[in-house]
């Protein structure tokens, strides 16, 4: 179960667990966290369970809520979170959310508004979707690297492999993909009746990894392929 | 109809994390009609929901198609769909009250019907449906999660979303209500479209913008770019099952086409049987 652990000058004064219920924290003796301090308003900041989440909100208060030294309105809380009211330091700990654990295994739960879906159901036009952001992966660290165009079209140009795939060569004649992968880059026949040739020597069907130096035919190109030595990208 | 019309491509991975696949695709070209369906509940019973809803949405489908030549053209494939869906959400609602092992599963489900130049898209839960369309990708579905009620009462923002521990916490199933209510439209489906159809380890894990450039990069080899979704979600940490089916629209396909086409399966399959 997730719990509130309130502390100051390194001593701990209270602990709280955070159920189903919302809880208040502030200077007031009614709120669920009560922390004396002339920097806390009376009702300085909630927390609100949704779902798997705990929610903090500033209740509009006097000096602001900070988590982690950042002024928030409102954050889903993580494991580990600290939250500053003024002498105090309040810690989330959660270890079950952890964000590298894995989704939940999907589960069926009430929705927040049965109603407001059924309205929306109604107009069912082609409205464009606002995107939800990708959860954020675990650490990851991505190879830094770049192509540069030796020869054939755009030859002279230097095209930096930051993304998750690039492609080159000619559509409808012969392209190759260079994918970003943690373990480094490969090289992929994608579409044409000849396969890439990398450093002399035609691929097959099969991703074929690439090394710093590499050489790379596709099309009417020539890549030369450089990969920072101990450089990661991380996501 | 026939197989010049649309290529279609499908992939299911287990991913990096669990210990077994609960979910299921399908795809039945001659009929146009691919399913995708993301299984819950204990003891690996998402497993049967998941299978269950592809297999009798499938058949139910199949039964029905004859009758659509009759039919008001817009709303027809509409009610067909629905009529299909709802068949296979009851048979897994009774199979999980008969069965104390399969209580209280379900699953979600995305299903894409090509029909007469159309293209019905039907969902559940929150498997999604993408198209890609002059390189841009657009997201069709709304998800039916904990997540997306957040966001839009103003809970969280979008972006915040990614911080979320709901991310997998549906609203809406198949095989919890003895009625289902899937959300059906019809959209015109032009050459040249590509449809993705995916469970939520896609898009839990791979960013939007990413799926855009291997959809619009990768097209001209449908297997090759669904084999680069499923590895990118399980290098961003695999932590679900992931699934994907891929549908490029390659020429029009008016209904008379389909049609005739489909008589012509029914008449070497009586021919095989008499």
């Amino acid at each position: 179960m997730a719990k509130l652990v309130l502390s100051s000058g390194g001593s701990v004064v209270q602990q709280c667990f955070v159920d189903r219920e919302r809880l208040t924290i502030g200077r007031d003796t009614h709120n669920a966290i009560v922390i004396d301090d002339p920097a806390v308003s009376r009702e300085h900041a909630a927390v609100v369970p949704v779902g798997n989440d705990h929610i903090l909100e500033d209740l509009r208060s006097a000096n602001g809520t900070f988590v982690n030294g950042s002024r928030v309105p409102r954050r889903i809380l993580q494991h580990g979170d600290v939250i500053e009211f003024g002498a105090f330091h309040l810690r989330y700990l959660n270890p079950r959310t952890s964000s590298e654990i894995d989704l939940e295994r999907t589960m069926l739960i009430e929705g927040l508004t049965a109603r407001v879906s059924t309205a929306r159901d109604a107009l069912a036009s082609a409205t464009r979707e606002i995107p939800v952001a990708a959860a954020r992966p675990g650490r990851n660290n991505f190879p830094i690297g770049r192509v540069t165009i030796l020869a054939g079209a755009d030859a002279g140009c230097v095209v930096e492999l930051d993304r998750v795939v690039a492609t080159f060569g000619q559509p409808g004649i012969q392209v190759a993909v260079i994918t970003r992968r943690p373990q480094g880059y490969f090289v992929t026949h994608v579409e044409g009746r000849r396969y890439p040739v990398v450093n002399g020597i035609a691929l097959g069907r099969e991703s074929h990894p690439l090394r710093d130096g590499d050489r790379i035919e596709v099309g009417d190109q020539t890549l030369e392929l450089r990969v920072d030595a101990k450089g990661t990208d991380a996501r | 109809m026939a197989l010049d019309l649309l290529e279609t491509v499908g992939l299911s991975d287990v991913g990096n994390v669990r210990q077994y696949n609960e979910d299921t695709i399908a795809i039945d070209t001659g009929l146009g009609l691919m399913a995708l369906a993301d299984g819950m509940g204990g003891h690996r019973a998402g497993e049967v929901a998941s299978r269950m809803a592809v297999d009798v949405l499938m058949q139910a489908l199949r039964a029905q198609f004859p009758e659509l030549r009759s039919a008001v053209r817009q709303h027809q494939p509409l009610l067909v769909v629905d009529r299909s869906i709802n068949q296979a959400n009851r048979a897994i609602y009774e199979a999980a009250q008969a069965q104390p092992g399969y209580y209280g599963m379900g699953t979600t489900l995305a299903l894409t019907f090509f029909y007469d130049n159309g293209v019905v898209l039907g969902h559940i839960g929150d498997s999604r449906i993408y198209r890609l369309r002059e390189g841009r990708l657009e997201l069709l579905t709304r998800d039916d999660s904990l997540v997306r009620d957040q966001i839009e009462l103003g809970l969280i923002s979008a972006t915040d979303a990614s911080e979320s521990h709901n991310r997998s916490l549906v609203t809406r199933a198949l095989g919890i209500t003895a009625d289902a209510s899937p959300h059906l439209r019809r959209d015109a489906a032009l050459p040249g479209d590509v449809y993705l159809l995916c469970s939520d380890g896609l898009n839990d894990l791979v960013d939007d913008a990413d799926i855009e450039l291997m959809l619009d990069r990768l097209q001209a080899n449908l297997p090759l770019a669904a084999q680069h979704l499923i590895q990118t979600a399980k290098d961003n940490g695999g932590y679900d099952n992931v699934s994907v089916i891929l549908v490029k629209v390659l020429q029009p396909f008016p209904a008379t086409v389909q049609h005739g086409w489909w008589r012509r399966v029914l008449a070497w399959l009586t021919r095989r049987s008499a």
